[in-house]
């Protein structure tokens, strides 16, 4: 595949633009996970695939035939999503003030299971999860996602955020360390 | 031996070489670390992955059909008829009028040709020199509005990071703005002037604590100098793609 991705960026670059489509096709829906992942955002995490895939096509002289393209793809896509994460971290401290009632971020979950206790613990759960991973910087929560979620090395961590290896592995021990605190009243009922 | 910490634990479970080689030994062994490297285990298999929603098989065509309109294809270099490509041969063309111009104007127009000869290669010049200056700019601007959005989301622990980068920045953001002023662009200048106080203060502050980096993204409204470096972005991309017509694409 690897050999097959080169050989496209070369007809590429040699102007057969068309090419792109095989690169994209191959490549879209690992980018698409990790975006989501990155987000949690089903629509944002679509757009910085078109993004990715846009920066990937304007950078691609850059390209360095002895990497694999679907890192490097990869590399931006994460880019992006940190972008988006940023941005949007921004617009909610701007909400944040506007929010008068906190508790509105409760689940309030409809007796429709077969346990209704259980769906509502389990959902609870979720949603602390989910608030203990926004509570993150965006490059903890990245680098956490990177190593936990999607099984990447440090050293990729490190080459795909453009951070020394060592801020890597601490990025991911400040998230875990911070996730287990935030977390850990949930112990006893997990 | 001592026990082991949360971070050598971390290590362990993700399989990272840990700095004592003998920590798993030490986990085997004893009954304290085991309980709390289950605990750990226990805690970090409760945090599954978020399930991305599924894509079709179509999705990738899908993605494909929404970019290509917006795509220009890089340009097909052409070969003339001896194999050598037309832009090769366009500049040996070009090399060897000049020099044959250079000549004539030596022998019979000394001064006035040596003049038109300088106007001549100083407009190619000035041509190249701006497109590559474009796209070195767009790369230090790219590289300071990674470093403001690390800014952002930063905490002490990150602070050394943000100083080594900070420094490598500060060093070429004062001859971009320095060039800006001379060059009469008030808008980039001022902009590289407040980047520059930023990068300033992270770079040398010798004790970079939590507070300062507060202080720093507050008093010195960072947020505010992110969303010009991005304007500037756009601007210096527009700039670097219209000196090279032929490649790359628009958005």
């Amino acid at each position: 595949m690897d050999g097959n991705d080169h050989s496209i960026v070369r007809a590429v670059l040699a102007g057969d633009k068309d090419a792109y489509g095989a690169l994209v096709r191959a490549h879209s829906t690992t980018v698409f996970r990790v975006a989501f992942r990155i987000v949690g955002n089903e629509a944002d995490a679509e757009e910085i695939v078109q993004e990715a895939f846009l920066r990937g096509y304007q950078r691609l002289e850059s390209f360095e035939l002895r990497s694999k393209f679907g890192t490097w793809i990869y590399r931006i896509a994460v880019n992006c999503a940190l972008n988006r994460v940023g941005k949007s971290e921004v617009d909610a401290e701007y909400r944040h003030g506007e929010e008068n009632d906190p508790e509105q971020k409760t689940v309030q979950v409809a007796a429709t299971g077969a346990d209704p206790e259980r769906v509502l613990l389990s959902r609870e759960i979720g949603t602390a999860h989910e608030q203990a991973m926004q509570r993150l910087t965006a490059t903890e929560r990245t680098a956490f996602i990177l190593r936990h979620m999607e099984d990447r090395s440090m050293s990729d961590i490190a080459d795909v955020l453009g951070i020394a290896p060592n801020s890597a592995k601490q990025a991911v021990f400040r998230a875990v360390q911070k996730l287990r605190r935030e977390l850990a009243p949930l112990r006893g009922n997990a | 031996m001592k026990h082991l910490n949360e971070e050598e634990l971390i290590a362990l479970y993700y399989g990272e070489p840990a700095e004592d080689p003998d920590a798993r030994r030490h986990l085997a062994q004893c009954e304290e670390c085991a309980g709390s490297y289950a605990e750990l285990k226990q805690d970090l298999e409760g945090i599954q992955a978020a399930e991305a929603p599924p894509r079709g098989v179509e999705y990738g065509e899908q993605v494909w059909q929404a970019l290509r309109p917006s795509l220009v294809a890089y340009e097909r270099p052409r070969r003339s008829w001896f194999g050598i490509s037309w832009k090769a041969a366009g500049l040996a063309t070009a090399c060897a009028v000049l020099i044959a111009l250079g000549f004539v104007g030596g022998r019979y127009w000394e001064r006035r040709g040596t003049n038109l000869a300088k106007n001549a290669a100083g407009g190619a010049n000035a041509q190249a020199t701006q497109r590559v200056v474009l796209v070195v700019l767009t790369d230090h601007l790219d590289r300071t509005e990674r470093l403001l959005v690390a800014l952002q989301h930063a905490d002490a622990g990150d602070a050394p990071e943000l100083q080594s980068q900070a420094r490598e920045l500060l060093a070429s953001n004062r001859l971009y703005r320095a060039s800006a002023t001379e060059a009469g662009d008030p808008a980039l200048a001022g902009a590289l002037d407040r980047l520059e106080r930023v990068l300033a203060e992270v770079a040398n502050d010798p004790d970079l604590s939590e507070a300062d980096l507060d202080r720093v993204r507050t008093q010195m409204n960072t947020e505010g100098i992110l969303f010009e470096i991005r304007v500037l972005q756009s601007r210096t991309a527009d700039e670097a793609r219209a000196t090279v017509h032929t490649k790359g694409a628009t958005i």
